[in-house]
């Protein structure tokens, strides 16, 4: 009877253990996804040295990274690591979105645009001796363009690098790519050690290893990485450029943001990033803190399906319906706490190419509902797809949503996880979608190629599935011709057409405050190089 | 047995999280990727192939001890896991002691004081452990205890300016009481009461009212009164005689309740921020990280049936019933 009774409970509980695993992590797939970064943590304590010693920071962030290889990552949230531990050709001239010299000492391009050649500084070395030079250039590009992961994309124009000595180097072009030089600043242009194919595994050209180490002739490199706990800098020994004050720079990993404030109130982390706007207005009053605030680059706009959306939005008048129908200082107001401009066209403020005077829709809703009225829309239900990726979304799709009811139009909103938002944008499955975009270069390509060209559709940037033979003509030229002036002109040109067909919804760009202790000194904010610290010029008092 | 489970979890594990819709091409190639180099990617992550020859390259894989390497880290998932297991097994087996030491003694108290002010305590105290989910309470504790009272941290294993034990188990207090590195031993230590304790709560809960009706009915059984007749002291009887008996039924809940507190894991690590398995896991989910979910639920789902033989033993073990 018992061993019955025993044999019955066993499978039972075979059953049972089957059931809680699947079920955890079903559960999981489809619940603890969807959290976003800096919302649902808590955690911490900190290097106990971090107050007292001048010579060491403490970062303090929301998430662990992923991997940490130039040629393969795409997070901002890397590139705080890697950006110091590598140089690049050229690099961000200060707060400035132009470039200026870095391993380079100059550059000279062909005069169809296609060739660029660059002089090397010389005498510069790698850690482990290998010299930063012409070879080192070649290897570096080539390794990029053979793994052919998300930053490849960004080089799409190269055809071949060509090492002409050690200290020149030679890029062609498959066409000619005005942007080209300003690419050649971001993360991703970082220059290799080639002494990496040693720890190649597999034919990963080093993917493995340098996703957990740097190789690059930056001021610092990564000693440490507890994984889940911290990652620690300490100064490259072979750093040719000035001595950094600051010896050892922790990024300690803590997921919740009230827990980040508490430590930085305490003084036992110097920065912290990812504590919401809505506290950041009271901490700034705090002694001892400081709240860095300046315009960034990260815009926050909604895409209007006009190619695959509901058939209304085909219709001009409908789509500017909509971009009267917003209440863009009210939603500035609830989502960002104040701390955002409205955009005017899709080129934001400090990018070259934007327009002041251009054309910048305000919240009348009398004039959407006239509009919607010319255009023959009687009832109109349109989806808003989004996900909690940023944060301020959920309350941002309510915001719209009541926004346009007004004029008439229904929204059902349709919230998903991150993963799924991004497979829908790119098969065009909605009317209307909220997005963020951030550019990874300091040209206005970066808008308005990406945005309008019918080239583009999907998730490589044109969300809207948007097309305008006229707007594909001007920006194509604008990309190609390297007169900045004649580019400027092409890109305003094409600006007010976009205004005015209103493929997206221009909301807001976004303001990047940072907390930070007021005995750190140096820090500057390039637009460009969001989350990036300049370690090298920072102290602490 | 052991394999049929878990070819059953794999398969499970495998379609739902490649039919739910996102993909990891996508999520890797960064925000605004091309058509092709999503096409690339996704070639050489092997994701074009079709799923039934997907799900076969990773059986095989799996028969020979390989995991995959992760699409989000780029290492390979075993060393991942293996780096954040040590720190998810310090964490359950912290607990798991708690619950017992707590749970069982709280137990027999309620049953052999029942109906008394002590029994009504352990009642509200385990009702408030199956009730309240581990989140809410876990971030109780730290607002009382970090933000509130300061005495103990809310996050991490160590004090990262601590330079960590060196590496036996990977467990930092054995680790550190081994090697002679005291100050990590207290720091750890310290770090584990709050999370141990928050992951304990419902398994505690849930021993006491397991062993408080076992002693109950134990405590009621004609030996027991033979034993009390026979002049036996009272103490010597719930300890030798009730206690023995009332474990055997307990025992299927304790081991159950390991398999529990590994799962629990996930949210008790992500609410301290304890770098454990869980927390890995649930960044791998955000990213669609296919191989390191998998990895993470064949290890899960490995360590249950692990418990359930172990329980199994242990019944044979404690009843003689079984034995014979």
């Amino acid at each position: 009877m018992k061993t019955c009774d025993e044999t019955r409970s066993k499978r039972k509980r075979i059953g049972l253990s089957l059931a809680a695993v699947c079920l955890v992590s079903g559960l999981s797939l489809v619940g603890c996804g969807s959290n976003p970064p800096s919302a649902n943590q808590a955690g911490g304590t900190a290097p106990a040295g971090a107050a007292t010693d001048p010579t060491t920071l403490t970062v303090a962030m929301p998430a662990d990274e992923g991997t940490l290889d130039p040629a393969v990552t795409m997070d901002n949230a890397a590139w705080k690591i890697t950006y110091p531990c590598y140089e690049r050709l050229v690099k961000y001239d200060g707060d400035k979105t132009t470039v200026t010299y870095d391993l380079a000492t100059s550059y000279t391009v062909s005069s169809d645009g296609k060739k660029y050649l660059f002089t090397l500084r010389e005498g510069d070395k790698f850690p482990d001796g290998t010299p930063v030079d012409a070879n080192a250039v070649k290897f570096t590009f080539d390794r990029l363009m053979k793994i052919n992961k998300g930053p490849a994309g960004d080089f799409e124009e190269l055809q071949a690098v060509k090492v002409i000595d050690p200290t020149h180097v030679e890029f062609d072009l498959k066409y000619p790519f005005p942007a080209f030089v300003s690419a050649l600043a971001a993360n991703y242009a970082s220059i290799v050690d080639p002494k990496v194919m040693e720890h190649e595994v597999n034919g990963d050209m080093g993917q493995s290893y340098l996703a957990t180490h740097t190789m690059g002739s930056g001021p610092y490199q990564l000693a440490e990485w507890k994984k889940g706990q911290y990652l620690k800098l300490t100064l490259n020994p072979a750093y040719q450029g000035a001595k950094p004050k600051l010896q050892t720079v922790y990024f300690q990993i803590i997921g919740d943001a009230s827990s980040e404030r508490l430590q930085l109130e305490k003084g036992q982390v110097d920065i912290a990033e990812g504590i919401p706007a809505d506290q950041l207005k009271s901490l700034s009053s705090e002694s001892g803190i400081t709240v860095v605030d300046k315009p960034s680059m990260l815009v926050d706009y909604v895409y209007l399906n006009v190619g695959k959306g509901n058939p209304a939005l085909k219709d001009k008048r409908v789509r500017q319906a909509i971009s009267y129908a917003i209440d863009y200082q009210g939603i500035i107001q609830s989502s960002q706490a104040g701390n955002a401009t409205q955009m005017r066209g899709p080129i934001p403020q400090g990018l070259w190419g934007h327009d002041d005077s251009a054309f910048q829709y305000s919240y009348q809703p009398d004039k959407a509902k006239a509009l919607l009225q010319q255009a023959g829309v009687g009832h109109l239900t349109l989806t808003l797809l989004y996900s909690d990726h940023m944060p301020w979304w959920p309350s941002e799709a309510l915001a719209i949503q009541s926004n346009l009811q007004q004029v008439g139009i229904e929204v059902k909103l349709q919230n998903v996880e991150y993963a799924t938002e991004r497979q829908m944008l790119d098969q065009g499955q909605f009317d209307l979608a909220l997005g963020v975009w951030s550019p990874d270069y300091a040209d206005p390509y970066m808008f308005m190629n990406f945005w309008f060209d019918s080239k583009n559709f999907g998730l490589a940037g044109n969300r809207a599935f948007y097309s305008n033979p006229q707007v594909d003509s001007l920006i194509r030229q604008a990309g190609s011709v390297s007169d900045q002036d004649q580019r400027t002109k092409l890109y305003q040109d094409a600006q007010k057409i976009v205004i005015d067909d209103a493929p997206y919804v221009y909301l807001y760009q976004k303001n990047y405050m940072l907390p930070m202790r007021t005995n750190v000194h140096g820090f500057v904010y390039n637009p460009m190089l969001e989350q990036i610290y300049n370690l090298a010029e920072m102290s602490k008092s | 047995m052991l394999v049929f489970v878990l070819f059953g979890v794999t398969l499970c594990t495998f379609f739902m999280s490649h039919v739910i819709p996102g993909d990891p091409a996508q999520m890797m190639a960064g925000p605004h990727a091309s058509a092709d180099t999503i096409r690339s990617i996704r070639r050489q992550l092997g994701l074009d192939r079709p799923l039934w020859v997907q799900y076969g390259t990773y059986l095989w894989g799996l028969l020979h001890g390989d995991l995959g390497v992760s699409i989000r880290t780029q290492q390979p998932v075993i060393h991942d896991l293996a780096a954040f297991f040590p720190a998810t097994l310090e964490l359950v087996l912290y607990a798991f002691l708690l619950a017992i030491v707590t749970g069982i003694p709280l137990g027999v108290l309620a049953a052999v004081k029942r109906n008394t002010v002590w029994d009504y305590a352990a009642r509200v105290v385990s009702l408030g452990g199956v009730s309240v989910p581990v989140f809410w309470s876990g971030l109780v504790l730290i607002l009382l205890f970090y933000a509130r009272l300061g005495w103990l941290p809310a996050s991490g294993r160590l004090d990262p300016s601590l330079p960590p034990p060196p590496t036996i188990t990977g467990l930092y207090t054995v680790d550190s009481a081994l090697t002679g590195y005291w100050a990590d031993f207290f720091n750890s230590l310290w770090h584990l009461v709050l999370p141990a304790v928050t992951l304990s709560y419902v398994q505690l809960s849930i021993i006491v009212r397991q062993v408080r009706s076992s002693m109950l009915e134990v405590l009621g059984k004609e030996f027991i009164l033979t034993g009390r007749a026979n002049g036996l002291g009272r103490g010597f009887l719930i300890v030798r005689y009730a206690l023995r008996n009332a474990l055997v039924p307990t025992i299927t809940v304790i081991g159950l309740s390991i398999g529990s507190l590994l799962g629990g894991a996930v949210v008790t690590e992500t609410v301290f921020d304890w770098p454990g398995m869980g927390n890995y896991v649930v960044q791998s989910i955000a990213s669609l990280d296919f191989p390191a979910i998998m990895g993470f639920t064949v290890v899960i789902g490995a360590a249950y049936v692990l418990i359930n033989l172990v329980v199994d033993l242990l019944h044979y073990a404690l009843d003689p019933q079984i034995r014979r």
